[in-house]
């Protein structure tokens, strides 16, 4: 793994780890987020929330660089992160973990492979460490006993786990996390909760998480951010508990209905 | 205490790592170590093998080592300490990490030690031969069960269909033949062209020797009509529909969109098999056709530039030779080759499990046993047509 921050930016001297200026992006010619802009100091945990199809995986997707801004600019560590189509900076993304929705895993791969393949990528260490390292990386994620196997073997919460595994494969200082906690059954989800929250706490790591998952959001993260549809902007910034009491009548009432749901079941 | 890990390190990358390993005595089975500095992925390999050669000195049972000025500054420091607590255990050595954060003592006692001697990253190793013959004859009862199965669900699909021609999906048909036959006739005729200009160029140089040049137009009709028209255009068929067929069946059965039909009360079978055994049926015939005419216009061509025959001439000779019961011949076989394209394809798409490696296996192989059914097809045509003329 590789600095993370350039000379120019130094977290003593204030320098956000992530940096979104006036970001307008989307697909064709339909911006879905327009001139958004936020900064996230290292150590946050920020979940960013709002209802379907309001643009939070195009958030994802234009912060690690898959999506290109038609507008603005997303700064990782003093890096201006620009989304090409063959691969993208690696020594920055040697820095980055990502977990996508889908887990992603590579389906020609056993678990292990999975887990070992960035570690194999950006290090050179050697095969028993990077087996030892695969083995407490799956323990620390439940997955003990499943190296061998193949990701279609596992349940859509087990391969989740194992693709946050593989995420954390390197102990990136920064985490995006697409829906870590959906598809996943209560348990598993407080479990998947409290690793994310132990990452943040031993790592320092910086963990962004798109989620819609109300527990989620009140048990990992510090600070959120609501995306509205129909402005496409930021809406609500600040943490989830204050947002749940927001004076805005949109921010209040995906909260509130939320929990309602959450409370119905006897 | 120190933190389970500290990415302070990332802030002063140039700054070296270092870490030192002091033995403190102890009783006579005992040793104590203090380790200090700061273990990473840079120097973890390192640390690893002077532990390990220090507690290679001495045969001991009580193994003390000192972690809590040990800064471990990424997975790595764990990871060894792992290495360290199995090898103490594959000796039979009690390991007590002192000043461990419990975290750690917790992570590292959730793990079973037996897992990281297994290798992990390496293939398990091929059972012995008579148990992979024993497997492979259980795949072969298995994929020809399958393909029994596979096969009578068609044929119970089209007597639903017959029974009930409104549950078949007839509306993709003109489509799955645009796709299938119309896009494929481009490639088809600039194949079959080049198929019958070479025999002919071929024929040429041979027949030119024994002043027998006007055979040319009778080798080329009938080698393309009843064998290299019909052959090609299914081998160019398979190559286009069928893996397309099982690479489309195979994603769907990956989306569990094949499980979605199925829990709708919908059969896949009549759903997406039979349109593409109709299309495939209907458009093959026709692409042949295509490849018959194309490869004699080639052969006429190149004889009537390399033996000096005029067109008139060449298509005499071919009327003269050709039969329509030939051309009949071959577009009968044609039809049977897109038939067998379409349910080896579809079956193929079926038979896909897991994910993307999944479908390419899938999507490969079944070109190849559309290849191979196809040569064993052609064979027995070529016997039946010999027995049994018409």
């Amino acid at each position: 793994m590789t600095a993370l921050y350039t000379d120019s930016c130094r977290p003593e001297d204030g320098c956000p780890i992530i940096q979104v200026n006036n970001l307008t992006v989307g697909y064709g010619d339909v911006p879905l987020l327009e001139d958004v802009s936020f900064e996230i100091p290292q150590g946050q945990i920020v979940a960013v929330l709002g209802r379907s199809g309001c643009g939070k995986t195009t958030l994802f997707k234009s912060l690690v660089g898959l999506l290109e801004p038609s507008q603005g600019e997303v700064i990782l560590a003093g890096h201006k992160v620009r989304a090409r189509e063959e691969s993208l900076d690696a020594e920055l993304m040697s820095n980055i973990g990502v977990l996508f929705q889908s887990g992603a895993l590579f389906s020609s791969m056993t678990v292990a492979e999975n887990v070992a393949f960035p570690l194999r990528q950006y290090t050179s260490l050697s095969t028993a460490a990077i087996e030892a390292l695969i083995v407490l990386k799956l323990a620390e994620v439940g997955l003990s006993g499943y190296e061998r196997y193949m990701p279609s073997d596992l349940s859509g919460g087990m391969q989740k786990r194992a693709a946050l595994a593989r995420a954390m494969a390197l102990d990136p200082p920064i985490l995006f996390l697409d829906e870590p906690s959906a598809g996943l059954d209560p348990v598993s989800s407080a479990e998947l909760d409290e690793t994310i929250r132990r990452i943040n706490t031993h790592l320092g790591s910086t963990i962004v998480l798109i989620t819609h998952e109300l527990a989620t959001i009140f048990a990992v993260a510090h600070r959120a951010l609501m995306i509205d549809k129909s402005e496409r902007k930021i809406i609500g910034d600040g943490p989830p508990w204050e947002l749940a009491e927001s004076s805005d009548e949109r921010i209040r009432e995906f909260f509130t209905r939320g929990s309602t749901i959450a409370k119905r079941n006897p | 205490m120190t933190p389970l890990n500290d990415l302070n390190h990332l802030l002063e990358p140039e700054a070296p790592l270092t870490f030192s390993l002091t033995p403190q005595g102890g009783t006579f089975d005992e040793i104590h170590v203090k380790l200090e500095g700061a273990v990473s992925s840079a120097n973890v390999d390192e640390f690893l093998t002077e532990i390990k050669t220090e507690l290679a000195k001495e045969p001991l049972k009580n193994v003390r080592l000192d972690v809590s000025d040990l800064n471990l500054l990424d997975g790595s420091g764990p990871a060894a300490l792992l290495r360290i607590k199995a090898l103490c255990a594959a000796e039979d050595n009690n390991l007590t990490l002192l000043g461990a954060h419990p975290e750690l003592i917790e992570l590292l006692d959730a793990v079973d030690l037996e897992i990281l001697d297994s290798g992990i990253l390496h293939p398990r190793p091929d059972p012995n031969l008579l148990v992979q013959i024993g497997d492979a004859v259980q795949t072969l009862r298995k994929m020809a069960s399958d393909i029994i199965v596979f096969i009578g669900a068609i044929i119970l699909g089209f007597i639903g269909v017959i029974k009930q021609p409104s549950t078949a999906r007839w509306e993709s048909i003109p489509k799955l033949i645009e796709r299938n036959g119309v896009d494929a006739a481009p490639l088809v005729c600039a194949l079959g062209f080049l198929m019958g200009a070479v025999l002919a160029f071929q024929a040429a140089i041979q027949l030119r020797k024994f002043g027998a040049n006007i055979f040319v137009a009778d080798l080329v009709s009938l080698s393309v009509t009843l064998e290299m028209g019909p052959l090609m255009t299914a081998i160019i068929v398979s190559g286009r529909s069928g893996a397309a067929f099982a690479s489309q069946i195979g994603a769907m059965h990956v989306k569990q969109e094949i499980d979605a039909l199925r829990v709708m009360g919908i059969d896949p079978v009549r759903y997406l098999v039979l349109p593409r055994i109709i299309a495939v049926g209907f458009s093959t015939p026709c692409l042949t056709l295509f490849a018959n005419c194309l490869g004699i216009i080639g052969g006429c061509l190149v004889a009537m530039i390399s033996l000096d025959l005029t067109p008139t001439v060449f298509f005499n000779q071919v009327h003269r030779v050709l039969e329509v019961t030939d051309v009949i011949k071959g577009l009968i076989k044609s039809f049977v080759f897109g038939l067998e394209i379409a349910v080896i394809g579809c079956h193929r798409g079926f038979q896909v499990r897991g994910g993307a490696e999944s479908v390419g296996s899938a999507t490969t192989s079944a070109v190849v046993t559309c290849i191979f059914v196809l040569t064993i097809t052609d064979a027995l045509f070529a016997v039946v047509y010999h027995y049994y003329r018409f």
